[in-house]
């Protein structure tokens, strides 16, 4: 697969405080690239380096091979961009907007068929003032496919939704990944980045801590399951705390948290039957981006909607 | 080319469903027939004292009109671009934000022009004024006067960091500088130092100079040069300073 996205140690400083320091990433091909970190990590700082809005203090960076700041008229042409905070006048109509921005474009898309994708072919002659949160950022969204991107940056698309909106705007992604487009999804939404993206970067105070799969990033970790449960009769710690899959047992009033790894639930449940206990209330805990997030930078990522606005 | 007729064609669709327009182009009609058709309507038609008077009136509508387009018009409309980030998604699509400026002051200009020729027309058929004895200086004046308001009402929108900011400043702007052009209060009853400053502001010059045009009386160069100074000296630190995010 190319790569369509290379940042290679890039730097970026807004005065004496130092925004990105030595950040490297690629976006392969075809694939749903993840910018996951909190707020204030440098993301949006990073693809404004990608899409040419801000000029680096060092470092190179390529999209589709072309340098966003000395061949940007090139890359106006082949690179769509959802803005965080970017809106429309309000009186501007959905249809109106698609029509307008379709004629920046030698080729653009059908736009029609794009309101249609995007899922406001009913809302065609609604100001946009009158369209709900997730209909903005489908629509915004659309402007930035209008022009048939070979890559398109989508920064903080579901920010602010609910999660009905989350969901609608997640299955339109993906959608548009599978029509061809590489995706680079900016997001500080854990969930997210989990279920949309092929591999991530995790960005923590200005650096990339990780790039991986989600799944690689969380087994890299070694973030561990717990299993808590509420046992039905008195036990030994030793118990469970024999057993090779079993790291750690904490006691919290009547609540037993087991963490470890392996068949973890299968190997604690079984060694309580044996002695006749039963764990009622039983849930298991398996790690998430989340917990590979703290045990990579030692901070939490959070999952608050925080929303910038 | 297709792109920014489009863009015309859309801001201008956009620039009717407000409006604004309405009040920009009623508000000095309603001052020029309110004042005026008590004259117009004496029985007899308007006494010959009063023509010259008449006449200033539409001078003083007009200017009226030129300072809400450029001091108030202007600004809102390309902060509120700026503010909703706008020109920051558009500098990311081969159209150039500098293009949706374009196009933005020159409908404005375009609704300067209508409003002068609307008030112009008005007058000559509901105030006995005639037209103007030199229209074509008279459009060459409103249009230096437009650049030179204009420019003032770019660097608002260049220094203010939001619509509602660019709004505020060109409310407070306009008032002192349509006092000082004798909008408010004719020229001759004002302390002669106002009214000598008042020669200097953009609205000022652009109300004697349009007052020439209009009787015909020898066109002084000074106002012209003042409204051109502006235009240039005004325009090129909103250009300087003009932030595109």
């Amino acid at each position: 697969m190319a790569t369509v996205v290379q940042v290679e140690r890039l730097h970026k400083r807004y005065g004496e405080r130092t925004v990105l320091d030595s950040v490297s990433f690629g976006v392969e091909d075809g694939e749903i690239f993840g910018v996951l970190g909190p707020n204030g990590a440098g993301k949006t700082t990073a693809v404004e380096c990608l899409s040419g809005l801000r000029r680096p203090d060092g470092g190179t960076v390529r999209v589709l091979g072309l340098d966003p700041r000395t061949e940007r008229d090139r890359l106006r042409r082949v690179l769509g961009v959802q803005l965080q905070e970017s809106r429309l006048a309000d009186r501007m109509r959905v249809g109106e907007a698609l029509d307008l921005y379709a004629s920046f474009y030698s080729e653009p898309a059908d736009w029609r068929e794009l309101m249609e994708l995007v899922g406001l072919a009913d809302r065609r002659d609604t100001p946009y003032a009158k369209l709900s949160g997730g209909q903005k950022q489908r629509l915004s969204i659309a402007l930035a496919l209008i022009g048939r991107p070979r890559v398109a940056i989508l920064d903080e698309i579901t920010t602010g939704l609910d999660p009905q909106a989350r969901r609608d705007a997640w299955e339109l992604i993906e959608a548009v990944r599978a029509g061809g487009v590489t995706i680079v999804l900016v997001t500080h939404f854990m969930e997210e980045a989990e279920r949309l993206c092929d591999r991530v970067a995790l960005f923590d105070a200005g650096r990339v801590a990780a790039v991986d799969t989600p799944a690689g990033l969380v087994g890299r970790s070694a973030a561990r399951q717990r299993v808590v449960f509420r046992p039905s009769a008195p036990f030994e710690d030793r118990l469970l705390t024999e057993l090779p899959e079993v790291a750690e047992l904490v006691r919290t009033g009547a609540r037993v948290e087991v963490a470890g790894s392996g068949e973890l639930l299968h190997a604690v449940t079984a060694a309580l039957a044996r002695h006749q206990v039963v764990a009622g209330d039983l849930r298991v805990h398996h790690p998430t981006l989340d917990d590979a997030f703290v045990a990579l930078t030692g901070r939490r990522l959070g999952t608050e909607q925080e929303s910038p606005r | 080319m297709t792109m920014l007729l489009k863009l015309t064609a859309v801001e201008s669709r956009l620039m009717l469903r407000d409006v604004a327009w309405l009040f920009t182009l009623g508000v000095p009609l309603f001052v020029m027939l309110g004042f005026g058709l008590p004259f117009a309507l004496s029985p007899g038609g308007p006494p010959p004292e009063a023509v010259s008077g008449i006449e200033s009136l539409v001078v003083t509508a007009v200017t009226i009109a030129l300072g809400l387009v450029g001091l108030y018009m202007v600004p809102t409309a390309l902060a509120a671009y700026r503010e909703k980030a706008i020109l920051r998604r558009l500098s990311t699509t081969p159209a150039r934000p500098a293009a949706l400026l374009a196009v933005q002051l020159l409908l404005q200009l375009v609704l300067a022009v209508v409003s002068l020729v609307l008030l112009v027309g008005t007058a000559a058929l509901l105030l006995g004024t005639g037209l103007p004895e030199r229209p074509a200086a008279l459009l060459g004046v409103h249009l230096l006067g437009a650049a030179g308001t204009f420019a003032i009402g770019l660097l608002i929108a260049a220094v203010a960091p939001t619509a509602q900011a660019a709004n505020g400043i060109g409310v407070l702007l306009y008032f002192p500088l349509a006092f000082l052009s004798g909008l408010m209060l004719p020229r001759e009853q004002m302390p002669a130092a106002l009214a000598a400053v008042g020669e200097f502001t953009p609205l000022g010059a652009f109300r004697s100079a349009a007052e020439a045009a209009w009787t015909g009386a020898d066109q002084q160069v000074l106002p012209l040069v003042i409204m051109a100074g502006y235009a240039v000296a005004v325009g090129a630190a909103a250009v300087r300073f003009f932030r595109w995010e």
